[in-house]
């Protein structure tokens, strides 16, 4: 295995030109995760572009000692950072920096305790530090390579390794981290950046400049499994995202720490980085005119760049949806519950829109998701009685052409689905998914929310209830019961498939048990067990 | 002189209906691990099946070397001076360019035409079948050429396969790609669509999926030739056999085993169908 001891300035120049190069291969791939703070599609750019201007400084001051190397490149990084995450780099690398002061080469701690002082520093520029982004990554590198350091190695490349391993992970997790990140089924884009430049220049100490050239760097997948993509909840709520406004303020005597406290209430956001000479803001907010004022009065300003952040967001949707391969017809179901959600997008699903029973979509949240699939003919599954009429509304307010296809129940649903002919025409299918919902027959057990007398039933509030296709046929204490009774009523000798989707509150041990019954009672039944993970219902069983 | 005709093993035509049409069949090699077997000579097809099933390797399948379809044609010259190759999609293999490059490599005169047939299996099959019987009866090669891009219009295979496990293992072929991951048990029918596996419905039961295979031949009016092929499941092919008896004469349809490249995908209790529309 190669070691190396220590790095000198020339070879800390060189190690993270080549990460800026691999960074280059990728941007645009992280332009397309990006969905926090503000879905615009640009960290990746923008942190290459950081990476330019950091890269070229470090080229201008032509000299081997790593500590002058690293102090050009940190202020390469805060003269060019350009977007949240270029300027959070930009504090990344003057926290190396200061790590490295006075190091005409660096050892592997020495490494470490400036990634140490990296993290830190990151922490430091944000005024409200979210975890689950670049700042969750570059603390994760920092411990680890501490850690890598404690177990008495002092090699470049191992301490590298270790961080770069970190980072892999860090990225992978930050879904969990950060909902908005699950929602969209992507990883944090600046966390990707940071682990695609550290990768880079590790790839780099390892001899492996030459073989770069005909790779890409690896967009880290989700630790989350089967992530969803679910383009409507991007956009969930239309606040308008303003302006994302960003300067290098120069002068005199100027304080990060104050502008901090001015800015804080003006916009979301806020990075102010630099010293008492240089400050670089950034910051997104209704109102450009008033920081630019105050600004002005602290000094001059330098790379201003105001954009309005809807039309980048618009910008970004295009771009998505220009990455989502075009399909001939859209299929668009109203599903409550992450297995089911799982269960329509394995089936073809082109698009979700969460909801269901007690959580009826709007019309909006349903129009969104018909503008952002990749087709202009459509077919909703509404997939419950109270969402048909919803679904309707959206003909009328798009030019896109809509089929609603009524189905009333998941099971339905996933029937009408299931019948999909990827031969036929638009009208055609949605005339054999009609039919097709008629084939299935759905067994629905929840708890009644109050007490009622229905169909001769006398029912106590949260007392278990079951429903065939939507009426009232039994009521018990336990769910087990009541389901075995709904089936005890249905002729099962002409059904083939049965299907149990499970809910959220039920246990698989139980789904099991009730799949085991169902098989022992009905021999000649195929029964399929699926975690459907919806609220509310127990179980939502499906007869064909 | 007769049109001689080629095709490969992926067409699905057994040894013994060759041997009857006149037809040369040039075999595929199957690789499980370093073994390699030449489909259909060294391997069956039910011992191709039995290690897809039961072993631990994945096969994988490559086209025959040009050399080989040279020497075919070698031969094929000294009997006759007009050869036909007709070979499965070229988007499923790379039989097509083999069959091509050959020709610069034979030493013999003769004029040898190489069509793609977009299609495989039996698809391809019923089209050698009914082109046999052209070039018999005296057809020249140009003639015979425009009547085998006629029949490829008129073939039309579906298969149905039973479990998705062995598509997602095998990764991607063409549009089916989208169906990998299936959270339920769901049966595919795809058919070829521009030379590409391409989807074309799904059923939840093998007997739904043997009704709507019985009302997809069902529905053409005029049926020249039909087959049926399996994987792993004769009975069920038989079975299927019988019921068309209603439609066209059973003894008239044609079985065989689905070749390697295909089954690989359909895995076991697969069924395929073919029918080659009247002209």
């Amino acid at each position: 295995m190669k070691q190396i001891e220590s790095v000198n300035g020339h070879d800390l120049r060189e190690m993270f030109a080549t990460a800026t190069d691999w960074l280059e291969k990728s941007a645009s791939d992280i332009d397309a995760l990006n969905v926090f703070p503000v879905p615009d599609g640009d960290t990746g750019t923008n942190m290459l572009l950081t990476m330019r201007s950091s890269i070229e400084e470090a080229y201008r001051v032509n000299e081997s000692s790593a500590s002058t190397v690293i102090q050009a490149m940190a202020k390469g990084a805060l003269m060019g950072a350009r977007g949240n995450s270029g300027v959070i780099l930009s504090q990344i690398w003057r926290g190396l920096a200061k790590g490295l002061q006075d190091k005409e080469t660096f050892t592997g701690s020495d490494l470490a305790d400036a990634l140490k002082q990296a993290s830190t520093m990151a922490y430091k520029g944000i005024s409200n530090p979210v975890e689950g982004t670049i700042l969750t990554v570059i603390k994760d590198i920092s411990s680890a390579s501490q850690k890598k350091v404690a177990d008495n190695s002092d090699d470049v490349i191992a301490v590298m390794e270790a961080a770069v391993e970190a980072a892999n992970e860090s990225v992978a997790n930050t879904p969990t981290l950060l909902p908005v990140l699950k929602d969209a089924g992507v990883v944090d884009a600046g966390g990707q950046g940071l682990y695609t430049i550290m990768e880079g220049a590790l790839r780099y100490l390892r001899g492996e400049a030459e073989m770069m050239q005909f790779r890409k760097p690896q967009i880290i997948a989700s630790n989350i499994p089967q992530p969803i993509r679910l383009p409507q909840m991007v956009a969930a709520d239309e606040v308008p995202y303003g302006y994302c406004t960003e300067f290098l303020l120069k002068g005199e005597e100027l304080s990060p720490d104050k502008i901090t406290i001015r800015l804080q209430k003006k916009g979301q956001s806020l990075i102010v980085v630099g010293d008492e000479t240089t400050v670089r803001v950034h910051i997104h907010t209704l109102d450009p005119g008033n920081i630019v004022r105050y600004a002005t009065s602290l000094g001059t300003m330098h790379q201003i760049s105001i954009r309005n952040m809807d039309e980048q967001y618009q910008d970004f949707l295009e771009m998505q949806k220009e990455r989502t391969p075009e399909v001939d017809i859209a299929t668009i179901a109203v599903v409550a519950g992450d297995g089911l959600a799982e269960v329509f997008t394995s089936l073809g699903t082109t698009a979700i829109v969460p909801g269901g029973q007690t959580m009826n979509p709007s019309t909006k949240d349903i129009l969104q998701a018909v503008k952002a699939a990749a087709s202009d003919k459509v077919i909703i599954l509404p997939n419950n009685k109270n969402v048909i009429l919803t679904a309707e509304q959206v003909q009328s307010l798009t030019d896109k052409r809509i089929e609603v296809v009524p189905t009333k129940t998941i099971p339905q649903g996933v029937s009408a689905l299931l019948s999909f002919d990827y031969e036929a025409d638009f009208e055609t299918n949605a005339q054999i998914m009609r039919e097709a919902q008629s084939t299935v027959r759905t067994i629905e057990i929840t708890h009644a929310v109050r007490s009622a007398q229905l169909n001769g039933l006398k029912i106590k509030k949260k007392q278990v209830i079951g429903l065939l296709d939507g009426d009232l046929l039994a009521a018990g204490e336990d769910t087990f019961a009541v389901l075995n009774k709904m089936l005890a009523k249905m002729d099962l000798n002409k059904s083939e498939i049965i299907t149990v989707y499970y809910g959220m509150d039920t246990s698989p041990t139980e789904a099991e048990q009730v799949s085991t019954s169902i098989r022992d009672k009905y021999p000649q039944l195929q029964v399929e067990v699926v975690r459907g993970g919806q609220p509310h219902y127990n179980y939502i069983v499906s007869i064909e | 002189m007769v049109v001689k005709i080629v095709t490969d093993s992926l067409s699905d035509i057994t040894s013994d209906v060759a041997d009857v049409l006149g037809v040369t069949v040039v075999p595929l090699t199957v690789f499980f691990g370093h073994e390699s077997f030449l489909d259909r000579v060294t391997i069956t097809a039910e011992q191709f099946y039995d290690r897809l099933i039961n072993g631990n390797v994945w096969p994988t399948t490559t086209q025959p070397p040009p050399s080989t379809f040279a020497d075919v044609y070698n031969k094929l010259a000294e009997e006759t001076d007009e050869i036909l190759v007709v070979t499965l999609s070229s988007k499923l293999s790379g039989t097509y360019n083999s069959a091509i490059g050959a020709k610069d490599l034979m030493q013999k005169k003769c004029r040898v035409e190489v069509i793609d047939s977009e299609t495989v299996a039996m698809g391809l099959g019923l089209i050698i079948v009914a082109a046999s019987r052209v070039a018999q009866s005296g057809a020249k090669l140009d003639e015979l050429t425009a009547f085998v891009r006629r029949a490829m219009n008129r073939s039309h295979f579906i298969v149905y396969f039973d479990t998705l496990e062995y598509l997602a293992k095998g990764g991607r072929i063409g549009k089916a790609k989208e169906l990998m991951g299936a959270m339920l048990s769901v049966k595919q029918i795809l058919t070829v669509k521009d030379g590409e596996m391409s989807p074309l419905t799904r059923k939840r039961s093998l007997a739904a999926g043997l009704d709507y295979l019985y009302s997809f031949v069902a529905n053409y009016s005029s049926i020249e030739e039909l087959a049926v092929e399996h994987t792993t499941t004769p009975n069920e092919a038989d079975k299927l056999v019988d019921r068309l008896g209603s439609v066209f004469p059973k003894e008239r349809i044609y079985r065989s085993i689905v070749s390697p490249v295909l089954g690989t995908y359909g895995g076991p209790g697969a069924l395929a169908l073919t029918v080659l529309e009247a002209e």
